[in-house]
């Protein structure tokens, strides 16, 4: 017999865009969440909390054990770096675990207005050396996330040379340059990518043409046998799903999930797969296997396809969105269990789509519980017997075939 | 008093850049240099340094990459060569290497330059207490807002008035992804003279290449400042970087001598308007055919890009 191997547990870090979505990524099994603040973020169109959401937050997070972290990753222009202190100190009073940042500025600023209040490097700083974490660590930050062009190796070369905290990123979609080395958007289209008006311009189609010295312009697509494709930036996203037990043998602290844009159902589905193979490596990592069930989950969520940036080397063709793309099966988010009754095997439902008697639907909940089933039957609110669930969030209820539980999802693929 | 900073190319375009008056060459290896116009050896960096003592002059050598571990593990042994052959300025981009440099104590200043990242004037003062001696100013902030950075600024701003500015940069090789995926093999380094065109915009002419340190693309046009020095130098920019990297050989010493014309003539109380025009059209007509000018985003109103 082995002695058991002492290893640490990864925090799962879960994007949060608004309230409800906080809750259900703790709820979901995320240790902590990220959000934006009204201001100095980069998600200018994700949804961002006001202080008072943010106490319900930090509140409800506590009773989980969990922890809020606020994006406040800009890069400042003059003039932007006003009021500042006061928003780092609220942050620290409403008992906000860490504030996220790239700018030396507003570190600075943190550190010493607000001090109390730990800081995490952002991955906008591109940080991609042990160095840069030694740097930083004495200053007083509590952590760093890794500039997401730094490969497994480099990972544990890191973290043998630093006692930093380190984040990394691990699951959805991921700039193509350097963080916050970019400002294709600013010059292309006038928007700020550091100041959270980034347009995409990555995911654009370009023209690319060589034109000698002089000389005349030189289309490469035109080029005797090649294939019809425009020139692109756009990657696909990244799933570690398949590497958990490297990244927890490197000794990374927390592993983050991109999306602060993205669903419900998104962010329920990812915390859950990740919090799942987590607790299954930490269980038993002798006998540790990806579960097909935790890939199949997140393909029902996933919007490109997905590969692991540069973990495992430096992404070619395949990991960039060229010619005809894999069809991936879509699932709509339709609805959330609000009670259950164990008698009578009924779920009383809140519908979030529109759904039929007849339909095949899957419920799913935290620690990866879930079950598929037909809707046999459903009555609305005053008992009547319905067909179809049309309003968006009507009450029903609904006889289901597995028990359930209050917070449990309900999705239906698409057709 | 302005300080005129050149890339170089070769050991005869130095001495040429010298020859017109430049004040400091800007020159180093590719290994921990961006986008530079020639790679130097450590041999012929020496050379350089000793040029440079001719004229009175320094170099200033590039570490602006950001670094992943292979690098940072030779970068030190790099940096105490360089104080042998005599160096005494670098610049830096990536933390790491400041932390080196502090760590180690070495006998190097450092200019901060993290491309366009550097914005703002509190940032470089956090960089200047960590002993930055200067700060290469991020192209994207507009000449209002310079105004007031600049005062704030407690070391000296750099401000690129002539050259490319780069405005992406990704690890990814992304024009050889491209390629392959159409099925070409091309070369995709800086002298296959790649271009992008955006969508609904053919006329555009985005440079973009690979090399070691992934895809750089540059902006449409490239800077000239030359109409505004006056500016730069009533708001107290006094550093002017001339970036040579697509302006080969001779053509760039010219165009070099035109912005020590105008420093001496700001300088000694003589600026003349009429003269500046035809300073700017000799820099407009020894510009590469293929490649715009324009003040980039110097005339923006602080409003405009959000």
């Amino acid at each position: 017999m082995t002695e058991k191997r002492q290893l640490k547990r990864p925090e799962v870090l879960a994007p949060a865009g608004t309230l409800e979505k906080l809750k259900t990524a703790i709820h979901y099994g995320a240790d902590a969440v990220y959000i934006g603040g009204n201001s100095y973020g980069l998600r200018s169109r994700a949804g961002n909390f006001s202080f008072e959401e943010m106490k319900e937050g930090v509140e409800f997070a506590n009773q989980y054990g969990a922890k809020v972290y606020v994006a406040a990753n800009m890069v400042a222009h003059e003039g932007d770096l006003e009021g500042a202190g006061e928003f780092f100190r609220t942050l620290r009073d409403i008992g906000i675990s860490a504030v996220i940042i790239s700018d030396p500025a507003f570190i600075d600023i943190c550190l010493t207005e607000a001090p109390g209040l730990p800081v995490h490097l952002s991955t906008q700083a591109s940080a991609t050396n042990a160095e840069t974490l030694q740097f930083w660590q004495e200053e007083g930050l509590e952590r760093a996330v890794l500039g997401r062009e730094v490969s497994m190796e480099e990972v544990r070369k890191i973290r043998e040379n630093t006692d930093l905290e380190i984040e990394v990123f691990i699951h959805g979609a991921m700039c193509i340059s350097y963080s916050g080395r970019c400002t294709l958007s600013n010059h292309m289209s006038k928007r700020d990518a550091n100041r959270g008006g980034c347009c995409q311009s990555c995911r654009w189609k370009y023209d690319l043409y060589e034109m000698p010295f002089g000389g005349e312009r030189h289309y490469i697509a035109e080029d005797g046998q090649v294939k019809e494709e425009e020139f692109s930036m756009s990657a696909v996203d990244m799933s570690m799903i398949e590497h958990i037990p490297d990244l927890i043998e490197a000794g990374v602290d927390s592993l983050k999930i991109e999306g602060r844009m993205k669903s419900i159902h998104y962010v329920s589905t990812v915390a859950n797969v990740y919090k799942a193979a987590v607790n299954s490596y930490l269980e038993d990592p002798e006998h540790y296997e990806t579960k097909q069930e935790w890939i199949d989950e997140l393909w029902k969520v996933a919007q490109r396809e997905l590969a692991t940036g540069f973990y495992y080397g430096i992404p070619d063709e395949n990991a960039q969105l060229f010619g005809e793309r894999r069809k991936i099966p879509e699932y709509k988010f339709i609805g959330e269990v609000l009670a259950y009754d164990d008698a009578t095997k009924m779920a009383t439902i809140r519908q979030r789509n529109r759904f039929y008697v007849g339909d095949e639907i899957e419920f799913y909940g935290p620690g990866m519980r879930h079950h598929e089933q037909t809707v046999e039957k459903m009555w609305n609110e005053d008992g009547e017997s319905i067909e179809v669930a049309p309003n968006p969030m009507m009450i029903l209820t609904m006889p289901v075939t597995e028990p359930v539980q209050v917070g449990d999802m309900i999705r239906k693929r698409k057709k | 008093m302005i300080q005129i900073t050149a890339t170089v190319e070769s050991k005869e375009q130095a001495k040429a850049l010298l020859e017109a008056g430049v004040d400091t060459l800007y020159a180093g290896g590719s290994v921990y240099g961006l986008r530079l116009p020639q790679s130097f050896t450590l041999e012929e960096l020496k050379e350089l340094v000793e040029l440079t003592k001719e004229y009175d002059a320094k170099l200033v050598v590039p570490l602006n990459a950001i670094m992943h571990p292979e690098k940072m593990s030779h970068i030190l042994s790099y940096m105490e060569n360089l104080v042998e052959i005599g160096v005494e300025e670098v610049e830096v981009g990536d933390v790491g290497v400041i932390h080196l440099i502090r760590k180690n104590e070495l006998p190097l200043k450092f200019i901060y330059n993290a491309q366009m990242i550097v914005t703002n004037a509190r940032q470089i003062n956090f960089w200047a207490r960590k002993g930055a001696v200067k700060a290469v100013l991020g192209r994207e902030v507009p000449y209002l807002e310079m105004k007031s950075l600049v005062k704030a600024s407690t070391i000296p701003v750099e401000v690129l008035v002539y050259g490319a500015t780069c405005i992406h940069q990704s690890l990814r090789p992304l024009v050889r992804n491209y390629e392959n995926f159409i099925g070409v093999q091309g070369d995709t380094s800086k002298e296959a003279n790649l271009f992008l065109a955006e969508p609904r915009k053919g006329g555009t002419h985005y440079s973009i290449y690979e090399d070691e340190h992934g895809t750089h693309i540059f902006a449409d046009n490239d800077l000239n400042l030359m109409l505004k020095l006056k500016e730069l130098y009533e708001i107290g920019v006094y550093d002017w970087k001339l970036d040579g990297i697509y302006t080969p050989g001779m053509d760039f010493v010219r165009i070099a001598r035109c912005f020590v014309e105008a420093k001496e003539a700001l300088e000694n109380g003589q600026w003349d308007e009429a003269q500046v025009q035809q300073w700017n059209e000799t820099i407009e007509k020894l510009h590469p055919a293929q490649r715009g000018l324009d003040e980039g985003f110097y005339n923006y109103d602080p409003d405009e890009v959000k």
